[in-house]
């Protein structure tokens, strides 16, 4: 019998929907009456790979930040529609565009007992910027200074505004250490964070290979809510389709990700909720402009008009992901839904490589990893390019290999894929703004329109001019075209039907703190 | 026996060297850099310089080599460049779990295979035959990471007899680590007992036509002493080379079982460590699996003596 109650996941489940990708209805199904969150159990997580440290302000791992995510606590969060909301910050104020002054939450401890203040937050971001093996530095890079204005207040001083900072602050760059374990632990913390966080949930034991475990933390400040479960198991598991059918065996209670071609599949098995996520991260190629034949911005656009982007989102991608119109995804306020994906035009195309002086085509090399599903798209974008006479030759690398040839612009179009920060600030400055030497400027763009255009919207705090500013953007490289974009992937998870409340949130990271195991 | 083991022995040091050298260049020759790698989405140069050069990767490769080699020879294998871990310990983890899943794959095999194989051959060009020789032709044919996802739907997924994925120690949890095991086991097992199947067969079959065996059977002796007392000694030589050989490649090279079965073994590591640059790592491991190849063929050697003393003798 169906309810028609709606229980909280389910309102949450629809809610996210509309939020995001609503082409792609979730499943919602009505659990049995109003059920009252139950303390207890351990939850079962599988993930595609193993943790690679403990200590957020070291890592480089996106599979870190869903165990830290439990354990530890950033100074702002993230709601499901990706606006900013009190973390270990209570509020916080812009006094003038170079400074934030954060009041931190009163009567919050760490695990191992001691105070988290001011002087505890200060510790941190001195930590993260000075720190040798440090991989904060970059995101912190415009804080210039931190002051202690009282016990719980804390001013951070910046060289030059940055609006997307808060956001940033949302992870990693914001995660509170306890100074005590830092001081006594060392590097110790890269393996065992006990006492570390203040989440709701405390470090156990990592049992490299095999486990990490985490218990619910019983001072949690946080008075409302969860955390019900007990305990939290997380295990690697790196083949994909093992791990759902561990997940459809009951072995496990909810995996991080369900492949496309896995997910009609999934959704047809009673034994399993599938819960789509639309994600923050962009599927996209980098055109280098540092040399032929991506040097000459018609042959750019050729193979820009070429593509058929919405056949790649249906074909490759089975629908679970959407075409996509830039380095913006739907699920972010900044998302401009009047530009449409550069759509498909052979005409164009070959006007295009006339202009480019190529009326008969050209051959150049497309790189991507050596993974299905890139292949795959590689393999379709390779037949689409040969209808307007570009010749693309498929070259496989491993990731490693990927990362060095573009770190040294030594390609001439090259997938890459994001996994996507929550202000679009993250997903375009480094990418596009002109800089020296190694960085994330991999195409090797350099255009004083589009560097005055970044420059402004760091400078610019008001949301709404914010957008417009990044809708010019947006334009500017549809135009330019350092970067063609393909999709924006949904990455679905998937559930024991007796996991509940979980709340999806774009980024991806699974917050554990509200949901319970029904017996 | 003394002689010929200390000879062995001797013999590993400038293999071990090759190999080495051969792995260092290799690695070095691959495009690739570990700190990239590890800092894929930092954009901060001066922190991936002072990493390169705390690690001592901005040395001519030939320093890196010697430097690596000046602490292999004070028994120092360094450590992950990933998890900032002695090579040894993250070595020592994996191994455990790796022997113990050669072993039970290697007597499953023996278990299926010797009956099979001797079937076989006294049932030449018989029913029995076909059917064994079926049964190893599919174990050869039959793609590992296929025939796991078989036995997973069915034994994890739809009978739910045995765990789809995961590692338990047999020696600490018993019954259930062996559990944990047995489909990865059967997994490796098959095709090697298919391997064994048509080497003891054609061996057999080899044995079975000399002239001792028709003065035994002159004798009067039973055909299964005959079987048991002269055939199937004479016969297990290429067997034992097989299984030699095998071993090596069960400990490190079940990469692909592993993955599937998320089992945490040597395989595993340093496949993943290949993809991460790490390269103390996989210096590190690739020379333990080195020295076990050379190890697990020492055995095949003395094993040969006791089979066949004539081999002692010379």
């Amino acid at each position: 019998m169906e309810s028609r109650h709606v229980s909280r996941r389910t309102f949450l489940m629809t809610s996210a929907t509309v939020a995001g990708a609503s082409v792609f209805p979730m499943q919602a199904r009505a659990t049995l009456g109003q059920e009252t969150p139950r303390k207890g159990g351990t939850l079962r997580v599988g993930f595609y790979i193993e943790a690679a440290t403990m200590d957020p302000h070291l890592s480089g791992s996106k599979i870190d930040r869903q165990v830290y995510h439990n354990v530890y606590e950033p100074l702002v969060t993230l709601d499901v529609k990706l606006g900013i909301k009190p973390g270990l910050a209570e509020s916080w104020q812009q006094p003038d565009p170079k400074s934030y002054v954060f009041k931190l939450r009163r009567g919050v401890k760490f695990h191992d007992g001691t105070d988290f203040n001011a002087e505890a937050a200060k510790f941190n971001f001195v930590r993260m910027k000075t720190e040798a093996k440090s991989v904060r530095k970059g995101e912190l890079a415009n804080v210039d200074t931190v002051d202690v204005v009282d016990s719980h207040t804390i001013k951070l001083n910046l060289k030059k505004p940055d609006a997307a900072l808060l956001a940033t602050l949302t992870d990693r760059a914001g995660m509170m250490i306890s100074p005590k374990v830092v001081q006594e632990r060392g590097s110790e913390l890269e393996r065992n964070a006990k006492g570390a966080g203040t989440g709701p949930f405390e470090f156990v034991e990592w049992v490299r290979d095999d486990h990490l475990l985490i218990k619910r933390n019983e001072q949690y400040w946080n008075r409302q809510g969860g955390p019900y479960l007990d305990r939290i198991r997380f295990r690697p598991i790196p083949d994909d389709t093992v791990k759902l059918q561990s997940l459809q065996a009951g072995e496990i209670d909810v995996i991080d990700y369900v492949q496309p071609r896995d997910v009609a599949p999934a959704r047809a098995d009673k034994r399993l909720v599938v819960v789509d996520v639309p994600s923050l991260a962009a599927f996209a190629y980098q055109l280098n402009h540092t040399r032929p034949p991506f040097n000459v911005k018609a042959l750019r656009q050729a193979v820009a008009y070429a593509l058929d982007v919405e056949q790649i989102a249906k074909g490759v991608w089975l629908n679970v992901g959407v075409p996509s119109n830039g380095p913006i995804p739907p699920t972010s306020w900044a998302y401009d839904r009047t530009i449409s994906p550069i759509k498909r035009d052979l005409a164009k195309a070959k006007a295009k490589l006339a202009e480019g002086g190529k009326p008969s085509g050209f051959t150049f090399t497309l790189t991507t990893t050596n993974i299905p599903i890139n292949v795959q798209e590689v393999e379709v974008m390779q037949a689409q390019l040969a209808e307007a006479g570009i010749t693309a030759k498929i070259k496989l690398n491993d990731s490693a290999t990927q990362l060095a040839e573009g770190n040294s612009k030594n390609f001439e179009m090259t997938a890459y894929q994001w996994s996507g920060r929550p202000d679009p600030d993250g997903n375009i400055y480094q990418f596009f703004k002109t800089t020296p030497g190694t960085s994330l400027n991999w195409s090797g763009i350099s255009n004083s329109q589009l560097d005055a255009l970044l420059d402004k919207t760091r400078e610019v705090s008001p949301q709404a001019e914010r957008k417009k500013l990044y809708s010019e953007v947006v334009r500017l490289l549809q135009d330019e075209l350092p970067m063609i974009y393909t999709v924006h992937p949904i990455e679905p998870k998937a559930f024991s039907p007796r996991v509940q409340a979980y709340e999806p949130i774009p980024d991806g990271m699974m917050r554990f703190k509200d949901v319970w195991l029904r017996s | 026996m003394l002689r010929l083991v200390l000879h062995r022995i001797a013999a590993t040091i400038p293999v071990l060297l090759l190999v080495t050298a051969g792995i260092f260049s290799l690695l070095h020759l691959t495009p690739g850099d570990p700190i990239d790698v590890m800092m894929a989405e930092s954009v901060d140069a001066t922190v991936k310089e002072n990493l390169r050069k705390q690690l001592g990767l901005d040395q001519p490769i030939a320093v890196q080599y010697l430097t690596w080699m000046g602490r292999l020879v004070r028994g120092d294998l360094g450590r992950s460049i990933r998890n900032g871990e002695p090579v040894i310990e993250n070595v020592g983890r994996r191994i455990r779990p790796s022997l113990q899943l050669a072993l039970f794959a290697m007597t499953i095999s023996v278990t299926v295979a010797i009956p099979i194989g001797i079937i076989s051959a006294l049932r030449h060009n018989r029913t029995a035959d076909r059917v064994g020789t079926t049964f190893a032709l599919f174990g050869i044919c039959m793609p590992n990471f296929l025939l796991a996802l078989l036995l997973i739907f069915l034994f994890g997924v739809t009978l739910r007899w045995l765990p789809i994925s995961g590692y338990m120690d047999p020696l600490e949890e018993g019954w259930d680590g062996v559990r944990s095991l047995v489909l990865p086991a059967v997994t490796l097992g098959l095709a090697l007992a298919a391997v064994i199947t048509r080497t003891l067969r054609s061996s057999l079959l080899e044995a079975l036509a000399e002239d001792y065996v028709r003065t035994a059977r002159a004798k009067g002796l039973s055909e299964w002493l005959v079987i048991r007392g002269h055939v199937l000694k004479n016969a297990l030589i290429p067997v034992v080379t097989v299984l030699g050989l095998q071993l090596g490649t069960l400990i490190g090279g079940a990469v692909i079982t592993e993955y599937v079965f998320a089992l945490p073994g040597v395989g595993r590591l340093v496949v993943d460590a290949v993809f991460a640059r790490d390269y103390p790592l996989v210096q590190g491991v690739v020379l333990l699996i080195a020295v076990g190849f050379i190890l697990s063929n020492l055995l095949v050697d003395i094993l040969y003596g006791f089979i066949d003393p004539r081999i002692r003798v010379r």
